[in-house]
């Protein structure tokens, strides 16, 4: 009997240290994330900017951002510009997937030094990067006008800068790309590839038949990671973009009206429709995995 | 014998074409960071020289770091950088660690939903969070502080502390059991048992959040407005938008891009393998 006790004791004990230990992430997630996030849904219906006395204004922010004879255009193009940046995105994936079958050859030397080469623009500092690429893509000075001419403004026309940043995005990303299928191709099993060698499969046959289908969650995890991340790019509009009409994104959108003009009430209604977009796309994609993403 | 055929296109081997594509987008790859290095040490008039495209300067010209150096603050600024390194480093990764260690091997209630929980907040997108955020933290009189970015470190880090969690499934629970048995209370068998475990996972992932904090820009653009306050990515940012139209400021600009690369490189240079496995890892987990 008195075993059983201490026993419980013990136990007791034990939950209260194991509580004290994950105390502090929890009181930071209510803190920073849940704190924020009801606050940033309260200041959604209101007209708060800092200054004024707070009202509340219903769905007129959300509202604003569709109909509002100024907001209205500025955000569509956010909206626009952020969505036709995530083309850059299944470019990258073609790319990487290219480039890992190369690396993952057993004929191929160097490997080591392709790979480390490769994957560090994706560990470099957004701001630098962005820096070196508008100079390269300056139309007067930068080293694009010796390929395409002084007459192509990438840096001012609303399309090029976007395919700009687009070049940037999947060179900046290839490595890191690459990395993902590469540790997925080395996961494949060598029988199967002996299996489809008695077949008579071609290379290119095996690695529509054998390696892509098998790398199916890596091609899944790029694709939920990078559209959430592309949805929330910012760096790109201020550093490479200098806030440029043609690059600005949905997050720019938000940080303009929100931090710069103080404009709370119509920033929080923005963002809580990206928090919205960028929890449905989880959801769906994770729901929908299990029809095409291959698992063992 | 059908392959050897294939693999022969116009003579060439297939090898050979994929060096070729392996070295020219080797030379794609370098050739920004390359340009950026030529550039710092150029003057004005030659980085901006629009008749040829000439990669080495007439003559190094060193000064363009002194400037840079007497333009911003540019040593403060990375002495902000190094000080939220020292704090929220530490101080977060035990935090993480401790969190995991109770999360994966302690008898803990609620334990899935807790953890769930936590996660569910890194789905949260940084921009729905930092409106609020910066209300409060300005009304504490913390804007142009470092506060805003130290603060939220302290109480640990989600992604890492799973990184952890993973990390620990992998370690038998009756090595801790044992030592329960034996009276260690259960901070000393955290310091004692599992964070000689956990070693290896805690220098990737310190790897991982140092080359973070040293190339977060977004939070700190925010809070940190003017040289004086800024740390190193808002101050480069800064400093690109307003001298970046004049002559002389674009090879001072390229001094301060290649000085801000320049610790990152070492660290990966030395810790590539870290680098390497940690996307690895994270991502055929996540």
């Amino acid at each position: 009997m008195e075993k059983v006790t201490v026993k419980s004791s013990l136990f007791k004990k034990e939950k209260l240290v194991a509580i004290l230990f994950i105390a502090l992430p929890l009181i930071g997630f209510l803190l920073f994330t849940v704190f924020s996030i009801i606050a940033t849904g309260v200041l959604s219906f209101t007209n708060y900017d800092g200054i004024r006395d707070i009202k509340f204004v219903g769905f007129k922010n959300y509202s604003d951002l569709f109909t509002h004879q100024i907001f209205k255009k500025a955000f569509w193009t956010s909206v626009l510009n952020t969505l036709f940046l995530l083309i850059g995105m299944p470019i990258g994936m073609v790319f990487g997937v290219i480039l890992a079958t190369f690396l993952n050859s057993k004929k191929i030397k160097g490997k080591k030094f392709f790979r480390v080469l490769f994957y560090f623009p994706a560990i470099s500092g957004a701001v630098a990067i962005n820096i070196i690429w508008r100079y390269i893509f300056n139309n007067e000075y930068g080293v694009v006008r010796f390929l395409f001419g002084k007459d192509v403004y990438w840096l001012s026309n609303p399309i090029l800068i976007k395919v700009a940043i687009i070049i940037k995005g999947v060179w900046n990303g290839l490595g890191g790309t690459m990395l993902l299928y590469l540790a997925g191709m080395q996961g494949i099993a060598p029988s199967l590839y002996e299996a489809a060698d008695i077949d008579g499969a071609s290379d290119v046959q095996k690695f529509f038949h054998v390696t892509l289908p098998l790398l199916t969650p890596v091609t899944f995890y790029l694709l939920v990671t990078g559209l959430i991340n592309g949805l929330q790019s910012y760096a790109d509009s201020q550093v490479f973009a200098q806030g440029d009409p043609g690059a600005q994104t949905i997050v720019y959108f938000i940080w303009e009206r929100g931090i710069h003009q103080a404009r709370y009430g119509l920033a929080s209604s923005a963002s809580i429709l990206l928090s919205i977009v960028v929890m449905i796309i989880t959801v769906i994609n994770f729901k929908f995995s299990n029809r095409w993403v291959y698992e063992n | 014998m059908r392959t050897e055929t294939m693999r022969k296109v116009g003579g060439i081997s297939f090898k050979t074409v994929v060096y070729i594509i392996l070295i020219a987008l080797s030379f794609i790859m370098i050739f920004p960071y390359v340009w950026m290095i030529f550039t710092s040490l150029k003057t004005g008039l030659e980085a901006m020289d629009t008749t040829t495209l000439k990669l080495f300067p007439e003559k190094a010209m060193w000064i363009n770091y002194q400037d840079l150096f007497k333009a911003v603050p540019f040593l403060k600024g990375v002495g902000k950088t190094m000080l939220i390194e020292i704090t929220v480093i530490p101080i977060g990764t035990l935090v993480s660690a401790l969190a995991a260690f109770s999360f994966s091997k302690l008898r803990l209630p609620f334990k899935n939903f807790f953890l769930l929980l936590l996660l569910s907040g890194t789905m949260i997108p940084y921009a729905a969070l930092m409106l609020p955020q910066f209300r409060v933290f300005y009304a504490l009189h913390m804007y142009n502080t470092l506060w805003p970015l130290i603060l939220p470190g302290l109480f640990g880090n989600v992604i890492m502390m799973f990184f952890f969690i993973q990390y620990l499934k992998g370690i038998p629970t009756e090595l801790i059991e044992a030592a329960k048995i034996d009276g260690a209370g259960y901070l000393r068998i955290f310091f004692q048992i599992m964070f000689p475990l956990i070693m290896p996972a805690i220098a990737v992932q310190v790897v991982f959040w140092f080359t973070g904090i040293w190339n977060d820009f977004f939070g700190p653009s925010i809070y940190l407005t003017n040289f004086n306050t800024q740390t190193l990515q808002p101050m480069l940012a800064k400093l690109s938008s307003e001298v970046g139209g004049g002559v002389v400021g674009l090879p001072r600009i390229m001094a301060g891009a290649v000085v801000s690369s320049l610790p990152i490189l070492v660290l990966y240079l030395f810790f590539q393998k870290y680098f390497v496995e940690s996307i690895a890892i994270t991502g055929l987990k996540g």
